[in-house]
C-alpha cells in the first residue's frame, strides 16, 4: 500500500486480494492486532481459507484424480492450478473447468497423461450433470415416419451428450475410485484409443464406450449429416451391404438410450 | 402465503433433497444458495422446482460482491433475476462484503472497512441492484477476522446507516455477530440493539470453530450455547422474524437439523411466554 490514496476503499480491497494471492504482504499494515491474536494469524484465516476452499471444490469435482494421485500430489496440483487460474466465475461450480488443460501443458503433470484424461472425463461428467433439460425422443416417433422422410432425416443430440476419446481406461477406473486407498487407483492404457459417449438421458448421467463405426456415425450425426450420409459413414467400416441395417440399429440404440433430442426432415416437414 | 407460515426454516442442501420431498411440512421454509441453481438444468433445478412446490423459498447468494470496487456483474444479475423469476422467492439476500475484484472471485466473504467512503459506495450499489431486481435486497452481517485501521464507524453503525440510506433490509446472522464480537472484542448485545427493528428480515444460526485466539465461522458444528443465548436476545428484540439454520460442511442427517431447529422453536416460544407474562 503506497501513494496518496492509502486507506481508500479501492486501495484496501486491492491490498487484501493481493494478500490472498500472496503477491504482497502490504495489507498487514492496514489491519490491527487484537489482544488475543496478531494480525498475521488473523489474516492467515483468509489466506489459508482461500486455498483450502478451492482445494475442497476440486476434491469434490475430481474424486477419480484424488484416487489416482493421493492427497499429497492432489494438493500439489490443486495449489498450482489455483495459483495459475484464479476463479473468474461467481460460482465455484466452474472453477475447475481448466484443470485438464492446465495439467496437459504444465510440468510435471504433463507427464501423467492418464491423470489428465481422468480429469477430462470427470469434468465432462460434471457438464452432463447440470446440462440443459431436453427430453429425449422415443423410438416410435421415428418408426412412424414415411420412408421418403428418411432421405433427408437429420438429428439433434441431447445438450448433455459429449464424446471423448481416451487412450487410458479412465472410465473403468473411475468406477473403482471408492474401492482403493487414495493414491492407489491404477489406470491401464487401452489397447487402442476408445471414444466414449457421456450424456444424461434424464437426471442420472450415463457413459459407455462406442465401437469405432459407432463413434464415426455419432460424430456425423452431431455434425448434422442426413441418415443416408450416416449410412455412408458406417459403410466405410461395414461395406455397403451391411451399412443400412447397422446404421438403423445404432440409431435405435441411441434413441432407446436417450441420446437423441429431436429430428427433422424436409419430407416430414413438408 | 401467510406470515405465520414462515417461521423456522433450514438451508436447502442436496444431501436432504429426497427426505424433504418425502416428508413435507416439517419446516416452514427453505433458503436456497442462489449460485448453486444458476445452472442450465439437471438435478439441482429439478429438486429446486420440486421443493418449491411444497415450500416458500428465500434465495441467498454469496457472489453479489456488493462492496467491491469492480463494476456490478451484469451477467450475474441477469442470472439472479432469471432464477428469482423461476423461484418467486420470499426475498433475496447476500452478504455485506466484497468477494473479489479485477474480475476475479476469491469465493470468500471479505469484510469492508466501515468508512463513509465505503458506505456511500455500497449504498449506491444496493440501490442499483434493488432497481434491477425490482425488490428490496436483504444484506447479511459477515463473520470477520480482521479490523481495518481505517474504519471510522462500528459495524452496527455501518449496517444501520446502510439500511437507512439504501432502504435495504438486514439478514441478522446471530452466529456472525457472536464470532465478530469475540474476534474484535465488542459487545454482541450492543450490536443487536443497534439494528433497526423494521429492517431485520431474517435470522441465521450456525456453528463455528474456536481456535483459541479467534473464532472461525465454519458452519460445520452444532450451534453453541452462547449463540443460543444471543439468539434469545435477538428474538426478544425482533419478535416474529423468520429463523433458519445454516449447515455447509459435515452435514448431519436431516433429523438432526430438525432437532436443532426445535431448539430454536423452544427458545422463541419461551421468549414469547416471558414477554406475554
Amino acid at each position: 500500500m503506497s501513494g496518496t490514496n492509502t486507506g481508500s476503499l479501492g486501495d484496501l480491497q486491492r491490498a487484501f486480494q493481493d494478500y490472498l494471492f500472496r503477491s504482497s504482504d502490504a495489507f498487514q499494515a492496514a489491519v490491527r492486532d487484537t489482544k488475543k491474536a496478531d494480525r498475521v494469524t488473523l489474516l492467515d484465516v483468509y489466506r489459508d481459507g482461500y486455498a483450502l476452499r478451492l482445494i475442497e471444490v476440486l476434491t469434490n469435482d475430481y474424486p477419480g484424480l484424488m484416487a489416482m494421485a493421493g492427497p499429497a500430489d492432489f494438493d500439489h496440483v490443486a495449489r498450482a492450478y489455483i495459483a495459475a487460474h484464479p476463479s473468474r466465475h461467481p460460482s465455484v461450480r466452474w472453477f475447475g473447468r481448466d484443470l485438464a488443460d492446465f495439467m496437459a501443458r504444465t510440468a510435471p503433470y504433463d507427464k501423467a497423461p492418464a491423470a489428465v484424461e481422468m480429469v477430462r472425463f470427470e469434468w465432462t461428467l460434471g457438464e452432463t450433470f447440470d446440462a440443459a433439460d431436453v427430453a429425449p425422443i422415443a423410438a416410435d416417433v421415428l418408426l412412424a415416419l414415411p420412408p421418403d422422410a428418411w432421405e433427408t432425416l437429420t438429428f439433434t443430440a441431447l445438450p448433455s451428450l459429449h464424446r471423448r476419446t481416451f487412450a487410458f481406461e479412465v472410465a473403468q477406473a473411475w468406477q473403482r475410485r471408492d474401492e482403493v486407498e487414495p493414491g492407489n487407483l491404477e489406470v491401464d492404457r487401452a489397447d487402442e484409443p476408445v471414444t466414449w459417449a457421456i450424456w444424461r438421458p434424464e437426471r442420472v448421467s450415463s457413459f459407455r464406450s462406442l465401437d469405432t463405426d459407432e463413434a464415426a456415425m455419432l460424430e456425423a450425426l452431431v455434425a448434422g449429416r442426413s441418415f443416408p450420409e450416416l449410412c455412408e459413414t458406417v459403410a466405410a467400416f461395414t461395406g455397403d451391404d451391411q451399412a443400412p441395417a447397422r446404421a438403423a440399429w445404432l440409431l435405435r440404440t441411441w434413441v432407446e438410450g436417450g441420446m437423441i433430442a429431436g429430428f427433422s426432415s424436409r419430407a416430414a416437414a413438408g | 402465503m401467510c406470515a405465520a407460515a414462515v417461521d423456522f426454516g433450514l438451508g436447502l442442501r442436496p444431501e436432504h433433497y429426497e427426505e424433504i420431498a418425502a416428508s413435507p411440512g416439517r419446516v416452514s421454509w427453505f433458503e436456497a444458495l442462489s449460485e448453486n441453481y444458476m445452472v442450465p438444468g439437471g438435478s439441482p433445478l429439478h429438486w429446486l422446482d420440486r421443493i418449491r412446490r411444497d415450500y416458500p423459498i428465500a434465495l441467498h447468494g454469496v457472489s453479489l460482491s456488493i462492496g467491491s470496487i469492480d463494476p456490478l456483474d451484469e451477467r450475474y444479475l441477469d442470472d439472479l433475476k432469471a432464477l428469482a423469476d423461476r423461484v418467486e422467492p420470499m426475498w433475496i439476500s447476500d452478504h455485506l462484503c466484497f468477494t473479489g475484484l479485477r474480475g476475479l472471485n476469491v469465493h470468500d466473504l471479505l469484510p469492508l472497512p466501515y468508512t463513509e467512503e465505503a458506505l456511500d459506495h455500497v449504498a449506491e450499489r444496493v440501490k442499483r441492484v434493488q432497481d434491477r431486481l425490482g425488490r428490496r435486497l436483504v444484506l447479511e452481517n459477515v463473520s470477520s477476522y480482521v479490523t481495518y485501521a481505517a474504519s471510522e464507524l462500528s459495524e452496527w453503525e455501518f449496517i444501520a446507516e446502510l439500511g437507512r440510506r439504501a432502504d435495504c433490509d438486514i439478514l441478522l446472522d446471530i452466529n456472525n455477530v457472536y464470532v465478530s464480537a469475540s474476534n474484535h472484542e465488542f459487545d454482541a448485545q450492543a450490536f443487536l440493539r443497534a439494528m433497526p427493528r423494521e429492517r431485520v428480515r431474517q435470522f441465521h444460526l450456525a456453528g463455528h470453530t474456536h481456535k483459541g485466539s479467534h473464532i472461525i465461522d465454519t458452519h460445520d458444528h452444532p450451534i453453541v450455547p452462547d449463540v443460543w443465548t444471543l439468539y434469545a436476545e435477538a428474538v426478544r428484540l425482533f419478535p416474529g422474524v423468520p429463523t433458519m439454520i445454516e449447515r455447509d460442511a459435515d452435514i448431519p442427517p436431516y433429523e438432526e437439523l430438525l432437532a436443532e431447529l426445535d431448539v430454536a422453536r423452544g427458545i422463541a416460544a419461551s421468549v414469547a411466554r416471558e414477554v406475554a407474562a
